[in-house]
């Protein structure tokens, strides 16, 4: 990761097909705050040649990026995502052997081995929790995949649900901020997202840090997708 | 020189490095009084991820969380927090065994429940025609109106997730502070057991234990008991129950009869159970005595054998069946009566199992006992196994909660009878 915006699309291979691509710009693997597009944005880029390393082949170095016009439903686009990658279970993920040893923690894969950097896939449960941090709060969440594998702790990096917690944080200024905000998710938000006829989550792998050989899994996108107005709800 | 560390300390220290040494790049460890985070050692993902490894290695639920601003985030801070938090544990259960050991036998309430059922609806003439029975055979003959099937998208594991969500959501118990989940389930065959893949369905702590429990329709109050006295070993404990059945496709064999396959419904239900003493709610029913026992005289009544080729094999004398549940069922209610030495007439609601409406009439007139006070599930929803006696007392539960009247205690007998003839009953107030 680092600084910026992560973005990720699909793209058409099939009548009835699409993989993920990331147009990434030249010479960085992040969008800085200048990115003009939102999630469900019809977008046109302009692709300059590029060597995609294993893990991340969905890298796409990009002249520039310009509007089609439009912009999906949260609907229409997890439709489209569910024709992309998908895996009912943990080894179809990244189609590589996933590293859970890790003491209730995060998975990790060994980034030669994994076959792509992002996957989707339904969920049949999920719960948050909140971690204080000196000047930061981490969400976190935990998904039961269709298989009933689980996957735990991984760190939430979807914008929309870091903004409710910003959110949230900014209309709760009391120490007890992080419990009240995992009760809030699990008690009031989660009935909504395991109702939802479009529940799906995109799993991906972080960059693996210089002298580490592992990409931690993380909670690209989770939907369906948040709303500031669920703070205000009773 | 610093003293030498007693054992604790050491192990503290031991678990302490071992989850900071899971998290670095490098196989050099930093010292013990060194700050993690300030020296770069662990960014604060990898702070968090410290925190999580120490949690599962120790059971401390929430360990960490928040770290307080005037610690450092070392190695031997995090041992201390780790000694601190287990040893006001071990006082906190030495508080509580005294507390139980003067007060003789812990007390467990029940503190949320829900049940939930397959979400179609069939009604008797539909499955009079679909099972081609004689007209009137499941509308009259046996009592049902309708069973509730499950749809394409539920199976034993949604109907129980949903179930249990309602339950834990009534007890406002977090799902992280379930120690025991005891599961019970007829139509679940097969590996990862029912308990097994509902406790990573539900997403309950690595550290709560998963047990089955068999029993067939008496399968709830067995495993309420098996609860019950799981709780006694870890007074702070909660325990999750769970019964689910989807009969509907677990009976879909052609070769299983039409007149007892259409008896049945789809459904599940859940309990919340912990220490009386910890309990936060008025009015919390507490679940008393267990009576159980087998009477094989009724063994043939009804056996169902999976075949060679997979298939089901059903013996069911239906006649025989209606007559070994209702003396059975009266049986229990009788043992009951002595156990909590409580007349029938004083009991506010019966928990029952419902092999089907004409037999719960039947047995009302024979043990005495106004129909009004057997909430009534099988009328509307089948036989769903199990759950019958679950969802039962869920309706009596609510029934108790809304009347709003906290003063009395009000006294619920549940009685169950499964294949064997397996039977099982427990008394509540």
């Amino acid at each position: 990761m680092g600084p910026g915006f992560c973005v990720i699309g699909v793209e058409r291979v099939g009548e009835d097909s699409f993989r993920s691509v990331r147009p990434v710009p030249p010479r960085e693997n992040a969008w800085r705050n200048t990115f003009r597009y939102r999630r469900g944005s019809v977008v046109q880029f302009d692709p300059a040649p590029t060597s995609a390393a294993r893990p991340h082949i969905e890298d796409q170095i990009t002249r520039g990026l310009s509007s089609r016009g439009g912009c999906l439903t949260e609907v229409e686009l997890v439709d489209f995502l569910r024709r992309a990658e998908i895996s009912v279970g943990l080894d179809g993920l990244f189609e590589c052997e996933l590293h859970t040893d890790t003491s209730g923690g995060n998975a990790w894969v060994a980034p030669d081995s994994a076959a792509r950097s992002i996957c989707g896939c339904q969920y049949k449960n999920v719960r948050f929790r909140v971690f204080e941090d000196p000047g930061r709060v981490r969400l976190r969440a935990k998904l039961v995949l269709p298989s009933g594998e689980t996957l735990n702790s991984l760190p939430v990096v979807d914008r929309e649900w870091r903004n409710l917690l910003y959110a949230f944080m900014k209309e709760h200024s009391n120490p007890r901020v992080p419990s009240d905000f995992e009760s809030f998710l699990n008690r009031s938000i989660r009935p909504q997202l395991m109702k939802a006829p479009h529940g799906f989550a995109r799993i991906g792998l972080a960059r693996a840090k210089p002298n580490e050989e592992k990409c931690w899994l993380m909670l690209d996108s989770l939907f369906p997708q948040p709303n500031v107005s669920w703070l205000s709800s009773p | 020189m610093s003293p030498p560390l007693n054992q604790e300390e050491s192990q503290a220290l031991e678990i302490a490095r071992k989850c900071v040494a899971s998290k670095l790049t490098s196989s050099v460890l930093p010292g013990d009084v060194d700050d993690l985070v300030e020296t770069g050692v662990l960014d604060s993902m990898g702070w968090v991820d410290t925190l999580i490894c120490i949690e599962s290695a120790t059971s401390i639920r929430d360990f960490g969380n928040p770290w307080p601003d005037d610690r450092t985030k070392s190695i031997g801070a995090l041992a201390d927090m780790i000694r601190e938090v287990q040893k006001q544990a071990v006082q906190e259960k030495a508080g509580e065994l005294r507390r139980a050991g003067t007060q003789g036998e812990l007390e467990i309430s029940i503190e949320g429940w829900g049940y939930t059922l397959g979400s179609l609806v069939v009604n008797a003439e539909q499955i009079e025609r679909d099972m081609a029975l004689p007209l009137h055979r499941i509308r009259d003959g046996a009592g049902i109106q309708s069973v509730r099937v499950a749809a394409d998208d539920e199976d034993e594991l949604a109907l129980g997730q949903s179930a249990a969500d309602i339950a834990l959501e009534m007890a406002e118990v977090p799902v992280e502070r379930i120690d025991f989940l005891v599961a019970t389930s007829t139509t679940v065959l097969g590996f990862p057991s029912f308990a097994a893949s509902l406790h990573s369905r539900l997403l309950l702590r690595e550290t709560s234990g998963a047990l089955d429990v068999g029993g067939a329709c008496a399968g709830l109050i067995y495993s309420l008991a098996v609860a019950k006295s799981l709780l006694r070993t870890r007074p702070q404990g909660v325990a999750l129950v769970v019964a689910s059945e989807v009969h509907s496709r677990r009976l879909s064999a052609p070769q299983v009869p039409g007149e007892f396959r259409g008896l049945f419904g789809d459904g599940a239900c859940a309990f919340i159970l912990i220490n009386a003493a910890n309990t936060v709610q008025n009015g919390c029913v507490r679940l008393q005595e267990f009576v159980w026992g087998c009477s094989g005289t009724f063994a043939s009544s009804l056996g169902i054998k999976i075949s060679e080729n997979g298939g089901l094999s059903i013996q069911f004398r239906g006649e025989q069946l209606a007559h070994a549940a209702v003396t059975e069922l009266d049986r229990i209610i009788g043992a009951l009566e002595n156990l909590s030495a409580k007349p029938r007439s004083e009991v506010e609601y019966f928990a029952l199992h419902q092999p089907n409406p004409r037999v719960v009439e039947i047995l009302a007139e024979k043990a005495k006992i106004p129909l009004e006070r057997i909430p009534l599930v099988s009328k509307a929803c089948g036989n769903l196994g199990s759950v019958t006696c679950g969802a039962s007392l869920c309706q009596a539960l609510t029934s108790l909660r809304m009347s709003g009247d906290h003063s009395r205690t009000p006294l619920i007998f549940m009685a169950a009878v499964a294949p064997g003839l397996l039977w099982g009953g427990a008394f509540l107030n």
